[in-house]
């Protein structure tokens, strides 16, 4: 976009289109009875954690899914968030160690 | 409390550019917060309830700052304050606030279904804003056919000390002949108001007139999109990289080189994402070789890594400033570098093809020697590696590949990702004095640098360290193809370096032909 400045104009290097913010899911009152998925994201002792949650939530009557990301530093993949979307209720993600 | 209906509203926005009530009660109501720059109680309102308004949104209630300035500056403000709601500007003679009866900002009106004022809130007023966010939630509690009169739970504004304070004289109840006495002068210095607007690096830039930015497209089309920028992925269209290029000071004759560097950075092969985040020190090096790196006075002899040659800054810093302006990282932001490297200021590096005893990067990556090509590659900042004394090929490519022994960390063996080795003319001269090809060079250092792994379990080591018996050698990069070799520098000195890899991010190496402007 361009912008007024004095008698001139500039041009923005911001992509300054505001985007809506995207809504949160339902919350849960519970979780007994819920699939929870597990993301492992691959970064040094993730995995470590996630079972320390697991054990948790297997004891809450959670159901647990365990998913690994390809790698840590890029997006997950469209087909990884669709099946955890489609196979979970809810997720915890493991970042950094 | 006795609603009257709102009146209509028509302000300025992005994507739309024209907003009305509509628009912001589709969702079921809305929090008009009036508000202007000068103002700093609207700068602490915006900041207090800035980060609620996302949650808001998903519940169904949108907040709109409406600012009584310009719409870029509405937005640059709002971006400094974290204000994640709807931004909205209108021009004097500030026809929304009059129609709001506005004395002050900030005010804030809460516009509910059928479009009635529930309620007003004059100033910082936190029990006010508490109490109106509450009057929102039973709102859209009710609206709920299944939950009628169950309220919706809105996060409240927090307790912030004053919990009272008055704002400012809103512009659309200033007299006109006042307003004008107190205005600031037009003419400000242009290089501050680059900083004001947050289109720096932190160095002065070039400011981006439309002539200057035009000058720069030349005959490109300048609503061409390269494609999303991350982090943020704002649209990389060519007027975007043209500001860019003309903030950091190119000339119109590096665009091409810029475009091409940018195409390159962008491939997700590349993984600018994860190199933009990330808080390791990851800089981005831009190699140019062929015909391009002369038309344009690049310089790949003396200093060619440092200070003093306008093509080699200005190219590295477009493109820095693509990623940090467009896309979005900047440092402190979502750039979460831990201490950063100077090149990620910017780094372009030409290749001195002509003192090369060897075939250009470029021809090896499978361009014909004509071609003139743009390769970038993820590297931390350059290591000085001194050798005047070796007598031997032998002895440089020992001295050369042990210096990058303690690259990225001091036990992490192998690396995977690539080591970038800048020879220096005087060590290339040796190694073509002697007929080594650049496959026997490297070889001959992936060869020369390993160790047991019983000597690097301490601190930071890798599974393939950890897991392998106490006198298995390990290398210290993971193929000889990790090894990367140009040529660049001046004539004299035997000085050449090495740029350690970015690790973990899966990044390539990319190229990209650099087509005619």
């Amino acid at each position: 976009m361009t912008v007024q400045h004095g008698t001139g104009q500039y041009v923005s290097p911001f992509d300054d289109r505001v985007r809506p913010p995207e809504p949160l899911a339902p919350r849960p009152a519970a979780i007994g009875g819920r699939t929870v998925g597990l993301l492992d994201i691959s970064k040094n002792r993730g995995a470590a954690f996630l079972d320390e949650i697991e054990s948790d939530l297997e004891a809450a009557g959670a159901r647990t899914i365990r998913w690994t990301k390809e790698i840590f530093s890029k997006p997950a993949t469209l087909a990884l968030i669709d099946e955890i979307a489609g196979r979970a209720d809810l997720v915890v993600e493991a970042l950094a160690d | 409390m006795q609603s009257h209906r709102a009146p209509p509203l028509s302000v300025a926005g992005v994507d739309p550019a024209v907003v009305g009530l509509d628009d912001l009660t589709a969702r079921g109501a809305a929090l008009l917060v009036f508000v202007s720059e000068e103002c700093p109680t609207s700068a602490m309102a915006l900041r207090a309830l800035g980060p609620l308004c996302a949650g808001w949104q998903a519940a169904g209630l949108t907040a709109a700052a409406i600012f009584e300035d310009p719409l870029d500056v509405a937005l640059r403000v709002a971006r400094r304050l974290g204000w994640t709601g709807r931004v909205l500007s209108q021009p004097p003679p500030y026809q929304a606030s009059r129609a709001y009866g506005l004395l002050s900002v900030p005010t804030a009106v809460l516009v509910g279904r059928g479009q009635a004022i529930e309620g007003t809130v004059v100033g910082w007023d936190q029990p006010g804003l508490a109490g109106l966010i509450r009057q929102a939630g039973q709102m859209l509690g009710a609206g709920h056919a299944a939950s009628a009169a169950a309220a919706v739970v809105l996060a409240q504004p927090p307790v912030i000390e004053p919990l009272l304070k008055p704002g400012c004289s809103s512009k659309a109840a200033l007299d006109p002949a006042v307003a004008a006495a107190i205005s600031r002068p037009a003419a400000e210095d242009e290089l501050e108001e680059m900083f004001e607007r947050g289109w720096t690096d932190g160095l002065p830039v070039v400011p981006p007139t439309v002539e200057r930015v035009a000058a720069m497209l030349g005959s490109a089309d300048g609503s061409q999109t390269l494609g999303p920028v991350p982090p943020s992925m704002g649209e990389a269209t060519l007027e975007r990289v043209a500001a860019c290029a003309v903030l950091a000071g190119c000339q119109p004759e590096y665009f091409p080189v810029v475009v091409a560097a940018s195409r390159a950075v962008l491939d997700p092969a590349f993984n600018l994402h994860g190199q933009a985040v990330t808080t390791q020190p990851a800089g981005q090096l831009i190699v140019v070789n062929g015909p391009v790196r002369r038309a344009i006075g690049l310089n790949s002899g003396m200093g060619a890594l440092g200070p003093g040659f306008r093509a080699n800054l200005t190219i590295g810093r477009a493109v820095r400033l693509l990623a940090s302006l467009c896309g979005g990282a900047m440092p402190g932001g979502l750039d979460r570098a831990t201490l950063g490297q100077m090149g990620k200021i910017g780094c372009c590096l030409a290749e001195d093809e002509e003192a090369s005893p060897w075939e250009p990067l470029h021809a090896e990556l499978g361009f014909d020697p004509s071609q003139s090509v743009v390769t970038v590659i993820g590297c931390d900042a350059p290591q000085n590696i001194s050798d005047h004394r070796s007598r031997t090929p032998e002895d440089l490519a020992y001295v050369l590949a042990w210096a990058a022994a303690s690259s990225w960390s001091t036990n992490w063996w192998p690396l995977a990702d690539p080591s970038v080795f800048v020879i220096c003319p005087e060590h290339a001269a040796m190694f073509r004095d002697a007929g080594w090809s650049k496959r026997r060079l490297r070889e001959f250092m992936f060869d020369a640098v390993h160790r047991p792994a019983g000597e690097l379990r301490r601190g930071e080591t890798t599974p393939q360290v950890q897991s392998a018996e106490a006198d298995t050698e390990i290398p210290k990069w993971a193929s000889p193809d990790a090894i990367v070799l140009l040529v660049a520098g001046g004539e004299a000195g035997r000085y050449s370096a090495v740029l350690g890899p970015c690790t973990g991010m899966g990044s390539r190496i990319v190229s990209r032909e650099v087509q005619p402007g």
